[in-house]
């Protein structure tokens, strides 16, 4: 008998990353064959397709869909969150899922553990938006989530020494060997110093501080992160971002409206670009997303179908 | 006519590929070979037809007989020597075009490697010769899987190979990947030679060398080889030579157009009929006596196929059996667990050797198969093996010997025995709790049927089955019985209650919750393979860490300060 050919195409190991540095990605490689795996590569050359990240969660929804139900939620580490989502395709996942989205909706919040692969959305203006498709997902207690803290802060650590030590070789494989670089980090760096140019990594250096203080107890962990995580500019830029105000989320509604009113051909306007829209007038992303929920709870905005928004008919 | 029809199936054959040849001459050229030659008509065809084709001023064209059905095949055993139209499916491994002259005019011709069972390991695999007369370059990248429909056995001084002619169809099945290695006149060194496979040169000093013999697998001879090592300052590598081989171990050689194929796992030189051996001198090459030291290895580097090589062991335990062989004859078979500082492994001695535990042997020409996945010493000669009056190492307590291996080296080396390693868990298999296994061959049974016994009456065991993974590197953790009775803190009965009460999917989510994310400490024993790796833990446990010690660590090691 002649059989078909085994694939043999080994499981990608589980990059520990923070949600900064995730979020900030807008590079992509896709594998050429069926099988091969696609990445997001970061900034500082993380090569992305499967994660484990860790966080407490911060929202939960579930939508019904021509298929069945999905479901996506969001899990916040100190620099921001991480978007998931459980496809229709995935009902052996469903009832965990309800079930703690169940105690999410009764007001519960606990911190949960993630694998995840990496998935992505481009926008019609070009900008790229990173989530994550759910593989396995556990509530977990505390102390596993300081540990994941401290492994993820030194995973990052470890890139940003790669990235810094890559400044100095030629971009290619033997040169960043030569200069210390680790052999499962080339590839990345190669790609993302190709992409990004020159990116100064020291704005990752904010989470994994605050990660490190919350392993070692510095940071309560009881007080959850602070809501309105900063935004890239303020991370990179701590002192600037402090004579700054934050924009009110009130602004944010009117914004939304605005967006909405303007650029609503009759098909509605897409999440993303509400999001982008948003980003772009000083919002952090997480509070755009929150500001857009709030505009669709308070009626201001209607959402007649995923992901597309509308203004509600006087 | 012919006389009597006697060569009527061959002249048909003649006039087939040579239609305007005059069907007297060619049956007098049969005669001639058969009276004058005294090669009958069979064996002749070939050369007849090539006559009748250079009379004609014809291409010479590979003969297809009439109505000779395609022959579709799965490996070269099954083909015969006068085998056309050839359907198979291999792998190629070489492919080194020529231009030839013939008859006066040049043509690209090429010939290399291909190998039948293309979907299997090498070492399962029958490797032939192949010409390509249809310049079928871009099809034939080496490292690719292609299937071949008309092909055409070829056979000469007993030695089989397959013609790829301007007629064959060659459909590319998989796409080469890096190509083997570069056809390059400079001699490579020893390491570099190992690392790929293909036709090499090298400049190597002869370590040892051996006569031996090959025993056909057809029961049809025996063939005289000869094996040994070879080395250079970038290390060693054993060699095959199916030539007479008549060099003073020491000597320094320069050897030209060999091959490197591996051996299982262990990549040989092979040295045939093609391949120049020469002395050469170059005083500032690697002495024999620092060579020597080349096949000395730890129970760590051991890899399926080794031979030849040197290693010192502490016996764990040791015991013996006997057994009817075949032949009906009775055998004892001796073997036991050895440690050295670097793991553990078995040793199998079909010789008389009776050490006692905490023994220290010191093997020589010591050879490496797998027994379970795992790599097993086996000596064949009580001469192999002396009892070391002076241990080499303070007495390893074999109960405490865990070898701590981090789980990128594992993944990146051997299989192995008495390790210990860490990991978190990113993945609990839906398949973990209780299965029901073949009573005849302990797979699992799917829907209470085994893929090799069929349906049957299953026995209950329990297993579990993770993934663990270190941010770089990731393997299968896989614990047995014993290993998740103790991992869970409940026996089997209890396992299966709580399925029985929470159901599968319950079960596997609070196990879910128990392990994901978790980092666990593992000793057991490795199993590396092109699958990936696979851990086999006799004992499994969380790992004892509290992240403020470990951030006090990561911030010294990389100098943050808070």
């Amino acid at each position: 008998m002649i059989q078909e050919p085994a694939r043999r195409i080994a499981r990608q190991s589980a990059i520990r990353l923070f949600a900064q540095e995730y979020r900030e990605a807008s590079m992509t490689e896709e594998g050429s064959g069926e099988y091969d795996p696609s990445f997001v590569i970061t900034k500082i050359g993380a090569k992305i397709n499967r994660v484990l990240v860790c966080g407490v969660i911060d929202r939960m929804e579930r939508r019904e869909g021509d298929s069945g139900p999905n479901y996506s939620g969001h899990i916040r580490d100190p620099t921001g969150s991480h978007m998931f989502s459980v496809a229709s395709f995935q009902p052996e996942m469903h009832p965990d899922f309800e079930e703690l989205m169940a105690r999410f909706e009764s007001g519960d919040r606990f911190l949960m553990a993630l694998v995840g692969k990496a998935r992505w959305f481009e926008t019609e203006d070009g900008g790229m938006f990173t989530s994550l498709r759910a593989e396995e997902f556990t509530e977990i207690d505390r102390e596993c989530y300081t540990n994941w803290l401290v492994e993820t802060a030194e995973a990052t650590l470890r890139r940003i020494d790669a990235h810094s030590a890559s400044l100095e070789a030629d971009l290619n494989p033997a040169s960043l060997e030569a200069a210390g670089v680790p052999e499962d980090l080339i590839d990345g760096i190669v790609l993302a110093r190709g992409h990004y140019g020159d990116f100064d990594p020291e704005g990752y250096r904010v989470g994994i501080l605050q990660a490190l203080s919350m392993a070692t107890g510095r940071t309560s962990l009881d007080e959850p992160p602070q809501p309105a995580a900063p935004t890239l500019e303020e991370a990179a830029q701590p002192e600037a971002a402090a004579d700054k105000p934050a924009p009110e989320p009130g602004d944010a509604v009117d914004m939304i409206i605005e967006t909405v009113r303007s650029r609503d051909a009759g098909e509605g306007v897409e999440y993303n670009d509400l999001v982008t829209a948003l980003v772009h007038a000083g919002h952090s992303r997480e509070s755009a997303e929150d500001a857009i929920d709030q505009a669709r709870d308070q009626g201001e905005v209607m959402e007649p179908r995923f992901g597309f928004f509308q203004l509600v008919p006087e | 006519m012919t006389e009597d029809g006697r060569y009527e199936t061959q002249v048909k054959i003649v006039k087939q590929e040579c239609p305007d040849a005059d069907e007297v001459d060619i049956v007098r050229e049969f005669r001639r070979y058969e009276e004058e030659f005294l090669i009958p008509p069979e064996d002749a065809l070939r050369s007849v037809v090539r006559k009748f084709q250079a009379a004609a001023g014809m291409e010479q064209t590979q003969i297809s007989a009439p109505s000779r059905a395609e022959k579709k095949v799965d490996r070269f055993s099954e083909l015969k020597a006068d085998d056309r139209n050839v359907t198979i499916e291999v792998a190629v491994i070489t492919y080194t075009p020529r231009v030839q002259m013939v008859r006066g005019e040049e043509r690209q011709v090429a010939f290399g490697w291909i190998e039948d069972n293309p979907w299997e390991g090498s070492d399962n695999r029958e490797r032939w010769d192949f010409k390509d007369w249809g310049e079928q370059a871009e099809n034939l990248a080496p490292g690719s899987v292609v299937r071949l429909e008309g092909a055409s056995v070829n056979e000469w001084n007993d030695k089989r190979s397959l013609n790829i002619n301007r007629t064959t169809r060659v459909t590319v099945l998989r796409e080469g990947g890096t190509p083997a290695m570069q056809v390059s006149s400079d001699p490579v060194d020893i390491a570099t030679a190992s690392a790929n496979e293909g036709y090499v040169n090298l400049v190597a000093r002869l370590i040892s060398a051996k006569p031996d013999v090959i025993v056909k697998r057809d029961g049809s001879g025996e063939i005289d080889v000869v094996r040994g090592r070879l080395g250079d300052s970038s290390g060693s590598i054993g060699f095959l030579s199916w030539v007479p081989l008549e060099h003073e171990p020491g000597t320094l050689l320069k050897i030209d157009g060999a091959s490197v194929r591996k051996f299982r796992e262990t990549p040989e030189i092979n040295i045939g009929d093609r391949t120049n051996v020469e002395v050469y001198h170059d005083t500032a090459f690697v002495s024999m006596d620092d060579l020597s030291q080349a096949n000395k290895v730890a129970i760590s580097d051991l890899r399926n196929g080794m031979r030849d090589i040197e290693v010192t062991v502490q016996v764990e335990s040791w015991m013996q059996r006997s057994f009817s062989a075949d032949d009906g004859t009775e055998r004892v078979v001796r073997s036991g667990d050895v440690i050295d500082p670097s793991g553990r492994c078995r040793l199998t001695a079909w010789c008389e050797v009776d050490p006692k535990p905490g023994d220290f042997l010191h093997l020589t020409g010591a050879r490496v198969q797998f027994w379970q996945g795992s790599p097993d010493l086996v000596v064949d000669e009580a001469e192999q093996v002396s009892n070391l009056s002076e241990a080499p190492w303070e007495s390893i307590d074999p109960e405490q010997h865990w070898v701590e291996v981090d789980l990128t080296s594992m993944v990146s080396g051997g299989s192995r025995r008495g390790i210990r390693t860490s990991g978190t868990v990113v993945a609990v298999r839906p398949d973990s709790g209780i299965v029901e296994r073949c009573p005849e061959c302990r797979r699992v049974l799917r829907d209470g049927s085994c893929s090799e016994h069929g349906p049957q009456r299953g026995e209950e065991d329990l297993r579990l089955r993770f993934v663990i993974d270190d941010g770089v590197s990731n393997a299968s953790l896989l614990m047995s019985k014993d290993a998740s009775e103790a991992f869970l803190g409940m026996n089997q009965e209890a396992v299966k209650e709580e399925i029985a009460k929470e159901g599968r999917d319950g079960f596997v989510a609070s196990l879910r919750k128990r392990v994901l994310a978790q980092r666990l400490s593992i000793k057991g024993r490795s199993i590396v393979d092109d699958q990936g790796a696979m851990l086999l833990a006799d004992e499994a446990e969380q790992a004892q860490t509290t992240a403020s010690e470990a951030a006090n660590d990561v911030m010294q090691r990389w100098g943050v300060v808070l």
